[in-house]
């Protein structure tokens, strides 16, 4: 009995400049429930990134309807109960803080909806404490690693209580540990607090622990499902011209070559794929 | 140069850095005031000894306070020779071409080269006391009753946060840009004023167009952080004057009115 969050209609999205027009998205149809942990995947301009500004009203579908918790993202007066409810985090930290100080920057969201000021407190000392960097709340952010970056722009986006949190490629530019931490904390507030979750990456691996995977090429979702099923389907994969996780690309191998093996996921389930060969 | 100490800010535990940000604002206001208002060359040792005070009580060493006087020296200094060469009032001591010293010359110059020394020293006092946060937010709250002539306060509060905010991150950028530029056979540190200028030119560039893609970002995460959201917008800080600031006003209050006070021959009684 699950409950949805976002629907996207038959939505349409094409970026126009006076010279040219590049399709964003065309004709896309989906839904995510709430608690979900969906990643997108996608290359470059496969339209995962518009899909993703669509969502929370920083671009309004051109055909079609996206609707927030029922709220159509073209209703302006909504405009911003819609960002607040859509939360997102972008891919480089640097260029996501307005404040110097950490406790400044993570109070700038409910400062800007108004929030009492005990509250905003209570927030912050909440929104630290999820993403594990509490001891760092008076200090700048200068000095801190990229992925302990991107973990306060989480929470600063937390602090406005979102009830979906969109990740735009905010992994990109971080180093593998980086990459690690970010994921882990996404992973603990979807688990723990049920928070929905977008991920939008080109990386395959980053998208194994997703409920649920949406694959886009040229402004269309070509596949949907559970990883297991996505990744699978090695049309799908190929035609979004992704890089099969090590583990999935072997598997894939071996079934070509006539083994018949179910497709391993994750090095573990290759090993054992493997084992039980006779 | 990397290590541009960031607004100045010298962190201690001292009376004056837990000072009010606005008394710390409206303090240097009235010392500016003052400064101006001297006269003799009493009310001249008078600033000087309110401002060594302030200097010992923020527990900020000497050297670090001085050293932001190194970089207006040269503007000093020059006034001070422009001031003694061409005063042509007084007593003349010598004389050349269209350039005499005079007495009163020398006095004028001293008189203005104190203004400029204190006027400096007592603004870095402050900037070296107060976060640029709170003195952000001390500014935005002194500026509030402009709100009444629908002036943007809040928004240039926040314009300067985020100019503040920026500068390290311009600076990494700027070490980079200098970095890939010399890996490239660029030379920053010789040949005479003009080429090295010349050479600024290919960081200067790319240091704009990052600055510009930048922007692009953060005006996009200004508006997912709800940005404008309602016109009451709260505040998570508050500032608040305390026993502290009432005994800072106190003694700024006793100041001006001696320097009042010997301007005007203790109105008359002396």
């Amino acid at each position: 009995m699950s409950e949805t969050v976002i629907s996207v209609e038959n939505v349409s999205y094409t970026y126009k400049s006076s010279q040219n027009e590049t399709v964003g998205v065309k004709n896309l149809s989906l839904s995510i429930e709430k608690g979900d942990f969906v990643a997108f995947l996608g290359h470059n301009g496969s339209g995962k990134s518009t899909l993703a500004k669509l969502l929370n009203g920083f671009l309004l579908p051109d055909e079609g309807k996206v609707f927030v918790e029922g709220t159509d993202t073209a209703d302006e007066a909504k405009t911003y109960e819609i960002r607040s409810k859509v939360g997102m985090v972008f891919q480089n930290p640097d260029n996501q803080m307005v404040a110097s100080v950490i406790e400044d920057d993570i109070a700038f969201g409910p400062e800007n909806l108004g929030v009492e000021r005990e509250e905003i407190v209570r927030r912050v000392d909440w929104a630290l404490e999820t993403v594990k960097m509490s001891e760092y709340r008076t200090r700048t952010p200068f000095k801190l690693s990229g992925g302990q970056k991107q973990r306060i722009a989480i929470a600063a986006i937390l602090a406005m209580m979102p009830e979906v949190l969109i990740l735009d490629e905010s992994t990109a530019m971080l180093d593998p540990e980086g990459r690690k931490e970010v994921l882990d904390t996404v992973k603990r507030l979807n688990k723990e607090k049920n928070m929905t979750v977008i991920l939008i990456t080109h990386y395959m691996d980053e998208a194994l622990e997703a409920d649920k995977v949406f694959v886009f090429s040229e402004g269309s979702l070509i596949k949907g499902g559970t990883p297991r099923e996505v990744f699978s389907d090695f049309g799908a994969v190929e035609k979004a011209k992704l890089l099969l996780p090590v583990a999935t690309a072997a598997g894939k191998a071996l079934v070509e070559a006539g083994i018949k093996i179910n497709v391993p996921l994750t090095d573990e389930e290759l090993a054992e794929e493997i084992c039980s060969l006779k | 140069m990397r290590d541009v100490a960031f607004g100045q800010f010298y962190p201690a535990d001292s009376f004056v850095h837990k000072l009010d940000p606005r008394t710390k604002l409206l303090a240097g206001i009235v010392y500016i005031v003052a400064v101006f208002l001297c006269t003799s060359y009493y009310s001249y040792l008078a600033c000087f000894l309110f401002l060594v005070i302030s200097i010992i009580v923020s527990r900020i060493p000497i050297r670090s306070v001085l050293k932001t006087v190194k970089a207006v020296l040269f503007i000093i200094i020059i006034t001070v020779v422009i001031n003694i060469l061409f005063y042509s009032d007084g007593k003349v001591l010598w004389s050349w071409w269209k350039l005499t010293i005079t007495e009163q010359g020398l006095i004028f110059a001293s008189k203005m080269a104190m203004r400029l020394l204190f006027l400096v020293l007592s603004t870095s006092l402050i900037t070296l006391t107060t976060t640029p946060m709170n003195l952000t937010d001390g500014l935005e709250s002194l500026l509030t009753p402009l709100k009444w002539i629908k002036f943007p306060v809040h928004d240039v509060a926040i314009i300067m946060s985020i100019a503040l905010r920026f500068i390290p991150s311009f600076m990494e950028e700027i070490d980079k840009i200098m970095m890939a530029q010399k890996a490239r056979g660029a030379s920053f540190d010789t040949g005479g004023l003009i080429k090295r200028a010349k050479a600024l030119l290919p960081i200067l560039i790319p240091l704009f167009v990052s600055a510009f893609r930048r922007a692009d970002e953060l005006a996009m995460a200004l508006d997912a952080r709800c940005y404008n959201a309602t016109p009451n917008r709260t505040k998570m800080k508050k500032l608040t004057f305390t026993g502290r600031d009432v005994v800072a006003w106190v003694l700024t209050a006793a100041f001006l009115a001696i320097i009042i006070m010997l301007r005007t021959g203790f109105f008359g009684l002396l």
